[in-house]
């Protein structure tokens, strides 16, 4: 076997930290092989997958020296974040300025972009599409177009479905598993129902990002199980074993008196387009309630328009105060945004999450306190210092959950609160809003996890069009009690 | 601009040469001191303007709004205070003298222009041509083509982030604070993290531009190509006969008596 | 300084500037709208249209930036349908390669506030010498000149100057400067721990 990416005792550290982030780590790849980088979030999966394509530290400074470094001489990338990998404004110049980089003839650009956005299933009215209309899935399609375009080798996937619905995720998997058949593929994922398939080997990562395990992927998930659930690493199974030790109990709140939050007849606009209709909702305290849909059905939509951030139509009452009369919207309910990115306002993890008490002028002790009760359950006290945006994926989303919540607020509203997060944290946010939730508080969650909703959810929104078209209770695991459907 | 219009035959100059052909006229019209030629001038460009963009009537009437405001803000301070021998009206400060009132419309018909060049431009030009066109007939660095290319594809996020950082501030309870000192303070809660933001996804979008291979040799292809053609004469022909026409009519039939 | 500024330095200019772009736009109409208050009270704010060129350098302190950041910023000022049309991007370069010139005066080695501020008045001068030009200023009666250029340069130096520097300030305290310049030979030392 020929290898073709190879680093032997990699060391680098971000500027500033204290530690290490690798000392001396060795590993190396083989041509035509498909890998899965599998560790605790924060270990360092993207950060080593960007150093083995050579994107540290040629494209990106960091202090960082190898023994042996070999690169890839033909290799493609899709990074985690579908927004910021485009540098063109439409669909086809976007792969043409990859193929421009290959010094294609003109001539022949055409017939390769239609190539090959047939081959990764994006069919475009015409290829000389907006990006800016495409929804997240079809914008993960083109980012794979474009690195297809590449003809690579190698080809890194980071995390390249974490925004996508069920749907979309097999879809791109089933799509990779087509395109990536003769190309050494290596992979960094959390959800791993759909990468088993597709995957030979397994490498397993510790907290420190030290390499705990390497080998074929059988035996790693056989032997290899109990160091898995110590560092919250997804398995298969996972899920039933958790709900085995713990069984979630979800006995419903009683739903008389009025309602927290009512709606009729109500609307939400986005540039003048109505994007989401709800007939009618009652939501009680104590309520944690899912909603589900497919991509770019208007989930987060829907959030918004109970949140004020756009304009709305219809009846919307909180707690019987028509909303217009609501003084403070936020002194009642508070919201995690889809993007972590787009809710940071302070320069350093500490700060951000004590943003809202130093608004509310806590003292400096409840402050401190609640501060570093929170950094503890998110497990990010070792960060306390950095920048948020330096923060790996599932960290900000964490992040995120904790600066929301950071003071109590009868209604939560959260939008996907745990994508790209490994087990441990992912329980542990559900956790800490089931203890919410228990307290009277409603949780308004919208996810793609069917597990969250099967186990914890006491009521099920579906959507669908930008129409809420189905309102479901469920009180035990049994399963549903009562399903109303609201419209087709 | 991202409106959508026919196209002209504007449209199908070569981005290139009209920018550089619009920037001449610019610096030529720096020089005409004289104001009947100016307004021959302008008009000519004008025509251009309200005719050829292939943009509704409506449209263009709406863009002209602010020309009109242009011409009278930039006219009337020269107008009001200038120097000037023959005098017309006094109140105060205020002298309107002839010679002041002539060179304020002058001066206001030069920025009349320079909008009109302007708008002319940017309604028939796609940046991406532009920049297409700028690499291959300026020779332009691919490096500073894509990076502005890169840029103008931010502008609308950015836009949209604005409206996200409101959103985020409001839930976590930023708009209580009211009076002078929250403007200030308001001020910077928004400009610093737009900023920074926009510098860290400049920087990824940098990055994923370089996992694309992307190198700044010249002698990469392009998936669009510019030359000139028939309508690139017309163009500079247009210039030329405005220039000279508009000077021998400003001699023969001037406007204004001056 | 080999081979001049690296993609990542242009693309993280050109959007510091196209954001300053948007903010011209804005300043225009309230430009606009101080105008007509008489004697110069616009001038005041003026300087706010030199403030890209001291930003990006004082960020990214590479040769060449402060007069790349002001073309783009008059370029997205220019894309986005300023009024103002080929004017601005004919200021723009004028006014970027005065704040240039202070900078390279300095060899690109000084960042303080007097450097900032010393840009700022060259960028003024830039764009004063453009008004003789074009808007024939010298033809106005010399108290009105006066007091037209010293509320000008009044309002370059708190606006591309000062405020430049302060907000430069606080920009680096967001860490985001790190990602742009260069890292430190003691990072790489600390490698070698243990
Ligand atoms: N630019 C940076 N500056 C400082 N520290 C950083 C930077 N980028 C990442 N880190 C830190 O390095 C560690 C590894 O980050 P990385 O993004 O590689 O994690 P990851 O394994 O991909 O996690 P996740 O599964 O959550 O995405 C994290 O603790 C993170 O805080
Ligand atoms: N800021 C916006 N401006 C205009 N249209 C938007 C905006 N955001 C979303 N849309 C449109 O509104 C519709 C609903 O989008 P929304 O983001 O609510 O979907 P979603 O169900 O949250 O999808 P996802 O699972 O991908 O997050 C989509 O057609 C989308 O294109
Ligand atoms: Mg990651
Ligand atoms: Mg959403």
């Amino acid at each position: 076997m020929e290898r073709i990416v190879h680093v032997e005792k990699l060391r680098m550290k971000f500027p500033g930290d204290e530690s290490l982030l690798f000392k001396d780590l060795s590993v190396s790849f083989d041509r035509g092989e498909k890998v899965l980088l599998l560790g605790p979030s924060g270990c360092g999966k993207s950060t080593l997958l960007q150093v083995l394509s050579g994107l540290i530290p040629n494209s990106i400074e960091v202090p960082m020296k190898a023994e042996e470094l070999k690169w890839p001489t033909s290799w493609g990338y899709v990074f985690q974040d579908p927004d910021s990998q485009f540098c063109m404004p439409f669909a086809d110049e976007e792969i043409a300025f990859v193929l421009e980089n290959l010094s294609v003839p003109k001539q022949e650009m055409k017939e390769r972009i239609q190539h090959h956005l047939r081959q990764v299933g994006l069919n475009l009215k015409t290829i000389h599409t907006s990006i800016d209309t495409l929804s997240g899935g079809m914008k993960q399609r083109l980012a794979i177009a474009s690195v297809l375009a590449l003809e690579p080798e190698v080809i890194f996937l980071d995390e390249p479905t974490a925004m996508l619905d069920p749907e979309g995720t097999k879809e791109i998997w089933d799509l990779l598993k087509g395109i990536g058949r003769d190309k050494t593929v290596i992979i960094v994922e959390h959800k791993i129902d759909h990468v088993l398939e597709f995957i030979d080997r397994i490498v397993l990562f510790n907290d420190d990002g030290q390499i705990i395990a390497d080998g074929p992927k059988d035996t790693i998930l056989s032997l290899y199980k109990n160091e898995m659930k110590e560092h919250g690493i997804w398995f298969p199974g996972v899920w039933d074993e958790y709900i085995h030790d713990n069984k979630p109990i979800r006995e419903h709140q009683s739903s008389d008196g009025v309602p927290l939050m009512q709606v009729q007849g109500f609307s939400g606009f986005r540039k003048k387009e109505e994007k989401i209709k709800v007939e009618e909702l009652q939501v009680h305290s104590g309520e944690w309630i899912v909603i589900r849909g497919e991509n770019g059905a208007g989930k987060s939509t829907l959030l918004h328009a109970l949140m004020q951030f756009i304009k709305t139509n219809g009846t919307y009452e909180l707690m019987g105060t028509p909303i217009k009369r609501v003084k403070n919207l936020t002194d009642h309910m508070t919201f995690v945004f889809q993007n972590p990115e787009f809710q940071f306002v302070a320069n350093s993890v500490y700060e951000e999450i004590a943003y809202s008490l130093r608004i509310d002028k806590r003292t400096q002790q409840e402050i401190g306190e609640r501060v570093h009760s929170l950094l503890e359950v998110f497990r990010l006290e070792a960060h306390q210092d950095k920048h948020p945006f330096q923060l790996s994926m599932g960290q900000k989303r964490r992040l995120s959950v904790a600066a929301s919540i950071v003071i109590e607020k009868k209604i939560i509203l959260l939008d996907e609160p745990t994508f790209g997060q490994d087990s441990k944290n992912t329980f542990a946010l559900l956790e800490w809003f089931e203890e919410y939730r228990r307290r009277g508080i409603t949780v308004i969650m919208v996810t793609h996890d069917d597990h969250i909703s099967n186990n914890f959810a006491t009521r099920i929104w579906t959507v669908k069009d930008g129409d809420v078209i189905s309102d479901e209770k469920v009180s035990t695991q049994s399963g549903f009690v009562e399903t109303k459907v609201l419209s087709f | 601009m991202i409106v959508s219009s026919a196209e002209t035959w504007l449209h199908k100059v070569n981005p290139s040469l009209k920018l550089v052909a619009l920037i001449v006229l610019c610096i030529v019209a720096l020089f005409i001191h004289d104001l009947n030629y100016m307004m021959n001038v302008t008009l000519g460009v004008l025509l251009l303007f309200l005719c050829f963009t292939g943009h509704s009537i409506k449209h263009i009437l709406l863009l002209s709004i602010p020309f009109c405001f242009i011409f009278i803000s930039t006219s009337l301070t020269m107008i009001l205070f200038g120097k000037g021998e023959t005098l017309w009206f006094e109140w105060g400060l205020i002298s309107i003298t002839e010679e002041s009132f002539m060179r304020g419309l002058l001066v206001g018909f030069r920025a009349l222009l320079f909008a009109a060049l302007g708008l002319t431009f940017s309604l028939t030009t796609r940046p991406v041509n532009l920049f297409y066109s700028l690499m291959q007939q300026v020779k332009l660095k691919p490096k500073y083509a894509y990076s502005f290319m890169a840029a103008l594809r931010l502008i609308p996020i950015m836009m949209e982030e604005f409206q996200t950082i409101r959103n985020a501030m409001k839930v976590r309870g930023f708009e209580k604070g009211k009076g002078i000192r929250s403007v200030y303070f308001k001020m910077k809660a928004y400009s610093i993290p737009l900023l920074s933001g926009s510098i860290r996804r400049a920087h990824r979008i940098a990055v994923a531009m370089e996992a694309k291979r992307f190198s700044d040799t010249r002698d990469r292809t392009y998936y669009y190509e510019f030359g000139f053609s028939k309508k690139d004469h017309g163009f500079i022909l247009y210039f030329i006969i405005l220039l000279l026409a508009g000077f021998y009519l400003s001699i023969q039939f001037p406007l204004l008596p001056i | 300084m080999k081979k001049g500024l690296k993609l990542t330095d242009i693309l993280v200019t050109i959007v510091i500037a196209v954001a300053f772009g948007i903010v011209y736009i804005v300043w225009g109409s309230l430009y606009y709208s101080v105008k007509p208050l008489g004697l110069h009270v616009d001038q005041l704010i003026y300087g706010m249209w030199f403030i890209a060129g001291p930003v990006a350098f004082l960020v990214l302190r590479k040769p060449g930036v402060a007069l790349l950041a002001e073309i783009a910023a008059a370029s997205g000022e220019f894309f986005l349908g300023s009024p103002w049309g080929l004017t601005v991007l004919l200021y723009g370069v004028v006014q970027g390669l005065f704040a240039e010139l202070v900078f390279m005066a300095f060899k690109y080695k000084k960042f303080n506030m007097s450097v900032a501020v010393l840009a700022a008045i060259a960028s003024c001068l830039g764009s004063v010498l453009m008004d003789f030009a074009y808007g024939e200023i010298g033809a106005l009666s010399l108290w009105n000149l006066s007091l037209f250029m010293i509320a000008r340069f009044i309002g370059s130096i708190f606006f591309a100057g000062v405020t430049a520097y302060y907000l430069v300030k606080v920009l680096e305290a967001t860490g985001v400067t790190n990602l742009v310049r260069p890292v430190s030979s003691k990072d790489y030392a600390e490698l070698d721990q243990k």
